[in-house]
């Protein structure tokens, strides 16, 4: 009993020491790890501003034919600032793009597309048939404005319109419906609710996560997406070497 | 010169501030040192993954297994010989996933547009598929693993068929751990699906027009055999940046992580790194914070 009490200080003591060895241990891996992540931001910045300024032949002719329909995700917080919404949909005419679906959760993008096309010198309102009226050497760009009342909703609006003209058709008792619910059957209705059903090849999603922020999901079967952190912190490189590497990507859609 | 001196700003903050943190714990009482944090995983236990919590462990983690092919063509190997690694490494990855306490795993294991292959390929694959749902069936049973199978199953050969069935009757009872396995599976073929699903009901009267919304529609999705139909986190290998069809209305919010390296190659090390992105990362799932 008399041995008991030191020996319990004894082994608290050394319990103490080793949680302070490991969480020193602990901080100094966080630490590396994170001047890692610094050292490849800066690496990163630096290879950004040496596209932007031309340095690397690569950049200096994209195969901008190859991409047909751009789309940007933009995350709610970024979406507030529509100065750096115009500052990139302006560099993207520059690159080239001609067609660019806005995207935004809460349909902040929306309700700025007077000022958006006001702004940006060139673009204008994707029209519904997507038939965009110009050469493909004028400086022009036609914008969509979509928010997640184009997803999910749009989708329950499309399957309701399907559900109403199976109801109205009166189908035989045996009828499972195959004929009446296909997926054209299904992109048709969602032309009929507003959606205007351009698939994107190319996502550039602008935000702190790695996800779609709820882009239309009907429209992203094949569609590459690509993580471009916060739009805050976007760059002219960083969008024209997504662009590039876009242009080189081959899929073989399953096959 | 401003951004050197913020780099070196943040590089001092990084260094000191931590250490400010007082190091030293209160001194606990006999009962409160033998307690683990539930919160982190305790170092040494079963090859640590440093950095993980548990509490923020994904609930449902999705994989579309890209690459077998292409392991195969580098390793000199026939293609049939990539199929079988990359299915070994789907048991290994769905142990370590219930190990750290994910217990939905989904995985893409034959899309729609795979048809498209070679005979002698998708032969290949729906044997494959047939061997290891037969072999791995008391394996399932002795793990408490339910495994489901979606997808549009009018096409696959019978006897494989005949497999799924079995092992879906063997395993139904299990509730915690949940394997899906997505087979001919086609994201637009799951809308279509609901749909359909949906005018059925209606036709039967249990279901009205105005009643479809958002939520009775994702209960007609062919993940409805889980709780957690929507992935917290989606895993493709080989380098490709695109979810190819696969869970597109159920991928909404969910964080994608897209790994260079190919199928086989994807182990404990790559799950790991996927986990602790996940884990940094804040979702807000379209709303304001």
């Amino acid at each position: 009993m008399d041995l008991y009490d030191p020996m319990m200080h004894v082994s608290s003591w050394i319990r103490q020491v080793g949680n302070l060895g490991l969480d020193l241990l602990w901080r100094f891996i966080h630490i590396v790890v994170s001047l890692w992540y610094i050292v490849f931001g800066i690496f990163e910045a630096i290879e950004s501003y040496a596209i932007s300024l031309g340095f690397d032949e690569r950049y200096n002719s994209i195969d901008i034919k190859k991409l047909r329909c751009l789309a940007v995700a933009v995350d709610i917080a970024d979406a507030r600032d529509v100065a750096n919404v115009i500052e990139l949909l302006q560099w993207l005419t520059t690159i080239g793009v001609k067609q660019v679906g806005l995207y935004d959760s809460q349909g902040l993008l929306k309700k700025s597309k007077d000022l958006v096309l006001a702004t940006v010198p060139g673009s204008f309102l994707l029209e519904e048939n997507g038939k965009n009226d110009f050469s493909p050497d004028e400086k022009r760009i036609a914008i969509e404005f979509i928010s997640s009342s184009d997803n999910k909703e749009a989708v329950m609006k499309a399957a309701n319109i399907l559900l109403q003209r199976y109801l109205k058709s009166s189908p035989p008792e045996n009828d499972k419906g195959e004929n009446f619910f296909t997926e054209s059957h299904l992109s048709e209705a969602l032309r009929v609710v507003g959606d205007n059903g351009h698939v994107p090849d190319l996502l550039l999603v602008y935000g702190p996560i790695r996800s779609h922020l709820g882009f239309p999901a009907w429209r992203l079967r094949y569609t590459e997406i690509v993580h471009m952190g916060s739009l805050k912190y976007m760059r002219y490189g960083s969008l024209l070497k997504a662009i590039h590497k876009f242009t080189g990507v081959r899929q073989n859609y399953g096959t | 010169m401003l951004y050197l001196l913020c780099f070196l700003l943040s590089l001092l903050s990084l260094l000191l501030l931590p250490c400010l943190r007082p190091c030293f714990h209160a001194k606990k009482s006999l009962k409160d040192e033998k307690e683990i944090d539930e919160r982190t995983y305790v170092v040494g236990e079963e090859e640590p993954p440093t950095g993980l919590r548990r509490d923020l462990m994904p609930r449902h983690v999705a994989v579309i297994m890209d690459g077998n092919r292409r392991w195969a063509k580098q390793a000199g190997l026939l293609t049939s010989q990539g199929h079988e690694a990359g299915a070994k490494r789907l048991i290994e990855l769905l142990e370590l996933c219930f190990k750290l306490g994910i217990n939905t795993v989904s995985a893409f294991a034959f899309s729609t547009e795979n048809w498209g292959r070679h005979k002698i390929e998708v032969n290949c694959l729906m044997s494959l598929m047939q061997h290891y749902l037969e072999s791995k069936t008391q394996y399932f049973q002795r793990e408490e693993t339910r495994v489901s199978v979606i997808g549009n199953l009018t096409k696959i050969p019978e006897s494989l068929l005949h497999k799924i069935h079995k092992i879906e009757k063997a395993t139904k009872c299990y509730k915690k751990k949940h394997l899906i396995l997505a087979i001919d599976y086609s994201g637009r073929f799951d809308i279509m699906h609901a749909c359909k699903s949906i005018v059925k009901k209606s036709e039967q009267g249990l279901i009205r027009e105005e009643d479809v919304d958002e939520k009775l529609f994702e209960r007609e999705l062919l993940t409805k055999c889980t709780e957690f139909p929507s992935p917290d986190l989606l895993i493709r290998t080989s380098g490709e940046q695109r979810i190819s069809n696969f869970f597109l209305w159920q991928l909404a919010y969910t964080e994608l992580f897209f790994s260079p390296v190919l199928w086989p190659d994807f182990d404990k090390k790559k799950l790991l790194e996927a986990l602790v992105s996940y884990q940094r990362r804040e979702r807000r799932f379209g709303c304001r914070l």
